[in-house]
């Protein structure tokens, strides 16, 4: 055990250093608020301690009776706002001018405002947020590229459950969302970004015949055009241009229409109208990001009588009197409060926005204006009226999101610091006790109530914008101190294992009398330029998307070198052929997995680069397909027998037979599964999940055996080559036949393929071997098999079909065996499945290239061989160590990329995780070998 | 789309061309010891050996496999070959030791070795770097299958010549200084 300690600390350390930067990288990356399934209804307001305006109402009194909600994707805030409020004047501004003309006219009922989106900025992500009024994260991200449905609470769900009747047309990103909850929907698939007028041509075919129908209360109506041409020709643009001014024809028809139906008893006596942006863009016409011009959006909003106005405290606006216009600004999440307060339905449960001022303020309903009369700008009763009302709406709303953060803090893992919630408490307390004494003045004059009304106002807007604020840091802000702690480890952990391997460098020059350091070859440059290019390849999205490509490509690179390299010596030719055969072999299997991963991913397009083209008939190929795996399982089995026979060591005879043993089961259940024979009745009672279990069975028992048998029994030290052979055949072949059977029935082609992979690998190792012979044995510090064994192990994984991201597990594994869902043995088949091939089987496997490295050379005692094992593992480690680095800067500096949820979080989560598994897996082996 | 690939086959298919000529100029201003006719029947020869090797090697490294792709890969391999294989085809023949000592060790004496193994060997690295672009999603047309494969390989080539000719003259001139 001390023998090993000398060098396995090292392996602990490096595993220690790579849990402690994982966890903290972890925690300033992924923004972690969880879903709430909880949502609000109208008799939760008798719990609040808000005076109820009504009897009949819900939360709030309806202050409108219909709302169009007109969505212009990527609508820039210098769309809708006059060029006058920018330095310069630019060929896309002032092309929506009815909606300029209106915000002047009559600036009391129509406003132009500045809405502030939090990124991620992609129309699906800021449709949850518009409707929920809650701040993304990765959780609900993350799921969303899955199956979009929200299952948050949200105004369009709040409407439906109170009987309001929703039209929506446009993009079908709504129906994704909200799959049951529209009475009318015309949706239009957004998929085609060539397609600039499909959507807008159906929007509009159905826009304005609604308009005269009853049979809605609230209307959506989502228009493509201007995001599709920003995509493909960028701001500046003649589509552009004109996709702004068709929409600024629509809109002026749509606003006349309203306004000539807008008398009283007409269609749309109180109706509101909102033209509004979900994201902006860049001039490159690019979004999801979180620069300026992404997430300035612009919100305009309408209504057809002519309004008071707002004293100016509660005005956010950067006026400019010289320019005569107003604009103020409104963070989108406030708009699904508004939104919902405006209606008269209860606000979403997860919402922490604050019901605007100035939006709610534009509709008439909350004016209690008479009909008859004007109003008269003096009148103060009637503001002191309306702040009265206003205060109830932000009670209930304070209500409202006091509650959800005690909700949430009770219920999730990683909630607000007890600080914070001790601050946030003490404003709502006081905001509340303001409100008692509010309650107190209610029957005194009028005229003291003003200040008083003011006062509790701004202490309602003191809560709320501070627990916005505080969300805001907690679940949108990467934490970057953190984030750069976690890398700063990493690299550490690099450092390390590089020492680490100098260090055995060093022992096994002395322990060979030699004292020259092998410095800088070939191998070694070629294999970190290799391991270079796979770690720079991970910082585009396109790359990792086809990383089983990428590692093909290397591995194929080095095989070619390696190819050439036997030229030079006439030697092994054979091997090297063979070798480059086998990835070409592999890259056809990366192929098909490309395929099917392109059929779920929303990133990629289905290619069809890779044609099945072998048009053998249909019966034939399923013959095919179930003889031949079958067929490998039995050369397999019989090649192990053949390499064990030669040995006698009890156990591990003992270990290979049960191998064998499970081979037979699995071939077994397979025929159990075909239909070539019939016997499938025989088995289905017991074949199905027994055959399965029996083999999981054996394949523990056997690991068992071998952890514990070696506690008891002395080995023998002289033939240490061939116990570790011996060693390393017994245990990969107890792993084998679990990941055989998970892997289905390409698995045992896999494992036969990777199996000559190794030996051609190994072999051609020798090539230098035997060159290099005079430098008595230097060249074991070439680590170009190493990488080549790694790239080898990334091709398996792609190769069997599985890809980084959550929908690339193959759940289906986790089922063999198994009915019904329990979590513990459901996640450990999963992460064997998913890591056999990948992790497990290549590490156990890396003492190939010192069983076999020298041959010839039995002279060579155990310490030596086992500084040379140490050696392999580092360098293993440390090309994993070193990609999921990589990864995790990439991901750091990628962090504000469209698809940073999408793919940049899950290839993370996978190379940490593998990274960890490879820790302890090297860990163990070490252990197990030495 | 489509013009664009019809015109980036034309231009393939002229710089075929283009570079046997040039490659057949090489080969044939060298070698005094052998006829202007042999070296031509030996670079013919040579073509389909290369190209199918380049085409091994592409497949290899993840080339498209496809019916779609058939004809663009074979022109590739045939620029390919006439880069790499024919100039030395056609100055040694199927000579081994001359090839083993050319591609397998790089070891060339002599400038007319230098013109055969670096222009070689760019082009090999060139299209090598050339196929990195080839997944991003940039949605460019010349990111299509061989065409920025074949302008790596044709910049690779065209580096190699004039590195090759930079050794030559400085070899050439540190003799002549040596002479004198």
């Amino acid at each position: 055990m001390w023998g090993w300690w000398r060098f396995g600390k090292w392996t602990v350390l490096i595993m220690f250093l790579h849990i402690i930067a994982i966890l903290i990288f972890t925690k300033g990356f992924l923004l972690t608020r969880t879903e709430l399934p909880h949502s609000s209804r109208c008799s939760d307001i008798s719990q609040s301690p808000c005076h109820s305006s009504s009897s009949s109402s819900c939360w709030t009194k309806p202050a409108v009776d219909r709302l169009i909600i007109i969505i212009l994707d990527a609508l820039r805030f210098d769309f809708v706002a006059p060029s006058s409020v920018f330095e310069q004047k630019q060929p896309w501004m002032d092309r929506l001018k009815v909606l300029q003309r209106m915000a002047l006219e009559n600036p009391s009922s129509a406003k132009i405002f500045k809405a502030i989106a939090d990124p991620p900025t992609t129309s699906l992500q800021r449709l949850k947020g518009l409707t929920t009024g809650a701040l993304p994260t990765f959780i609900d991200v993350g799921n969303s590229f899955g199956a979009p449905a929200i299952v948050e609470d949200n105004f369009i769900k709040q409407l439906i459950q109170n009987g309001k009747r929703v039209v929506m047309m446009g993009d079908d990103t709504w129906t994704q969302l909200f799959p049951n909850h529209f009475n009318k929907s015309y949706p239009y698939p957004s998929f085609n970004v060539k397609d600039l007028d499909t959507v807008d041509n159906g929007c509009i075919e159905h826009l304005l015949p609604s308009l005269h129908q009853q049979d809605w209360d609230v209307l959506i109506a989502h228009f493509l055009g201007v995001d599709h041409a920003g995509h493909i020709y960028g701001v500046d643009s003649t589509p552009m241009i004109e996709k702004l001014e068709q929409y600024n024809a629509v809109l002026e028809k749509v606003i006349e229409e309203l306004q000539n139906q807008s008398g009283s008893g007409k269609l749309h006596e109180n109706s509101l109208l909102i033209v509004m942006g979900d994201h902006g863009q860049t001039l490159n016409g690019d979004h999801g990001g979180g620069s300026p011009e992404e997430v300035e959006t612009s919100i305009f909003a309408m209504s057809f009588k002519d309004l008071p106005s707002l004293p100016s405290e509660f005005v956010s606006s950067s006026c400019e009197p010289s320019k005569n216009i107003c604009i103020s600004s409104i963070p989108q999440l406030d708009f699904a409060v508004t939104v919902s307060s405006l209606l008269g339905v209860p606000f979403p449960f997860g919402s922490i926005g604050r019901v605007n001022p100035e939006l709610y303020a534009l509709t008439v309903g909350t004016w209690n204006l008479d009909d008859n009369k004007t109003w008269n700008n003096q009148d103060e009763t009637k503001l002191e009226e309306w702040l009265r009302n206003y205060v109830n709406v932000l009670c209930a709303n304070s209500w409202q999101v006091k509650r959800y953060i005690d909700v949430y803090s009770a219920s999730s893992v990683i909630g607000f610091s007890s600080e914070d919630l001790f601050h946030i408490s003490d404003l709502y307390a006081k905001a509340e006790e303001n409100w008692l004494n509010l309650s107190l003045y209610k029957n005194e004059s009028s005229n003291t109530s003003l200040p008083i009304l003011k006062r509790q106002i701004v202490a309602y807007f003191e809560f709320l914008s501070y627990v916005a604020e505080l969300a805001r840091s907690k679940w949108t802000e990467f934490n970057l101190k953190m984030m750069g702690t976690g890398i700063g480890i990493m690299l550490l952990s690099l450092y390390c294992h590089i020492l680490a391997i100098k260090k055995l460098n060093k022992s096994y020059g002395v322990s060979l009398l030699l004292s020259r350091d092998p410095g800088i070859s070939f191998g070694l440059m070629l294999a970190s330029f290799t391991t270079l290019m796979h770690a720079l390849s991970l910082l585009s999205n396109s790359y990792i998307l086809k990383e089983g490509k990428v590692a093909n490509f290397l591995l194929a690179t080095t095989g070619i070198v390696t190819l050439r390299f036997s030229f030079m010596k006439n030697k092994m030719l054979l091997e090297a052929a063979t070798f480059l055969l086998l990835t070409f072999i592999f890259r056809i299997a990366i192929d098909v997995g490309l395929y099917k991963q392109a059929a779920t991913s929303q990133f990629m397009s289905a290619s069809s680069s890779w044609m099945p083209g072998i048009s053998i008939s249909e019966s034939l190929r399923t013959y095919m397909a179930e003889i031949v795996p079958i067929l490998a399982l039995i050369i397999l089995g019989y090649y192990l027998y053949k390499a064990i026979s030669n040995y006698c060591w009890g156990i591990a005879k003992c270990v290979t037979m049960g191998t064998i043993l499970s081979y037979l089961l699995i071939a077994l259940h397979w025929i159990s599964e075909s239909n070539i024979l019939d016997l499938a009745h025989f088995l289905k009672g017991y074949g199905k999940n027994y055959i399965p279990r029996t083999i999981y069975g054996i394949g523990l028992g056997q690991l068992l055996l071998l952890a514990i048998v070696p506690l008891f029994r002395k080995e023998e030290m002289s033939n240490y080559k061939g116990n570790l052979f011996v060693k390393m055949i017994s245990i990969l072949s107890a792993c084998s036949s679990t990941v055989i059977i998970l892997q289905g029935k390409q698995g045992a082609l896999v494992v036969l393929g990777s199996l000559l992979a190794g030996y051609c690998m190994m072999r051609l190792q020798g090539i230098e071997q035997h060159t290099v012979r005079g430098g008595a044995g230097i060249s074991i510090f070439n680590p170009l098999p190493i990488v080549q064994w790694s790239l080898l192990a990334l091709c398996l994984f792609f190769a069997t079909g599985h890809w980084c991201a959550f929908d690339g597990l193959r759940y289906g594994a986790a089922f063999i065996g198994f009915d019904d869902f329990v979590l513990a043995p459901q996640a450990i088949l999963l992460t064997i499945d998913t890591f056999g091939f990948s992790r497990i089987l290549p590490i156990f496997g890396l003492p190939l290239f010192v069983a076999f490295s020298s041959l010839s050379n039995q002279t060579e005692d155990g310490s030596l061989f086992s500084i040379k094992l140490f050696w392999i593992f580092m360098v293993y480690g440390l090309i994993t160590a070193t990609t999921a680095t990589a990864t995790i800067v990439c991901v750091a500096i990628q962090r504000r990329h469209l698809m940073v949820w999408g793919l940049f979080a899950p290839k993370f989560v996978f190379d940490v995780v593998g990274l960890i598994l490879t820790d302890i897996l090297i860990f163990g082996a070490s252990i197990y070998y030495f | 789309m489509e013009e664009s690939e019809k015109s980036s086959q034309s231009t393939i298919s002229s710089f075929q061309v283009f570079s046997i000529h040039v490659c057949r100029g090489l080969a044939l201003a060298k070698p005094e010891n052998c006829s202007y006719l042999k070296a031509i029947s030996r670079g013919l020869l040579g073509l389909p050996v290369g190209a199918l090797l380049n085409a091994l090697g592409a497949l290899a490294l993840g080339a498209p496999v496809g019916l779609q792709y058939f004809e663009r890969t074979i022109s590739w391999t045939l620029l390919m070959s006439s880069l790499t294989f024919v100039p030395t085809a056609c100055v040694y023949g199927s000579c081994w030791t001359d090839w083993h000592r050319i591609f397998a060790c790089t070891k060339p004496k002599g400038p007319l070795d230098f013109m055969l193994c670096l222009p070689a060997h760019g082009a090999v690295i060139g299209a090598w770097f050339g196929a990195w672009p080839m997944p991003l999603d940039w949605e460019r047309p010349w990111q299509d299958w061989p065409i920025c494969v074949s302008y790596g390989a044709v910049g690779g080539y065209v580096a190699g010549m004039v590195g090759s000719l930079a050794l030559a003259l400085m070899r050439t001139g540190g003799k002549q200084l040596k002479a004198e």
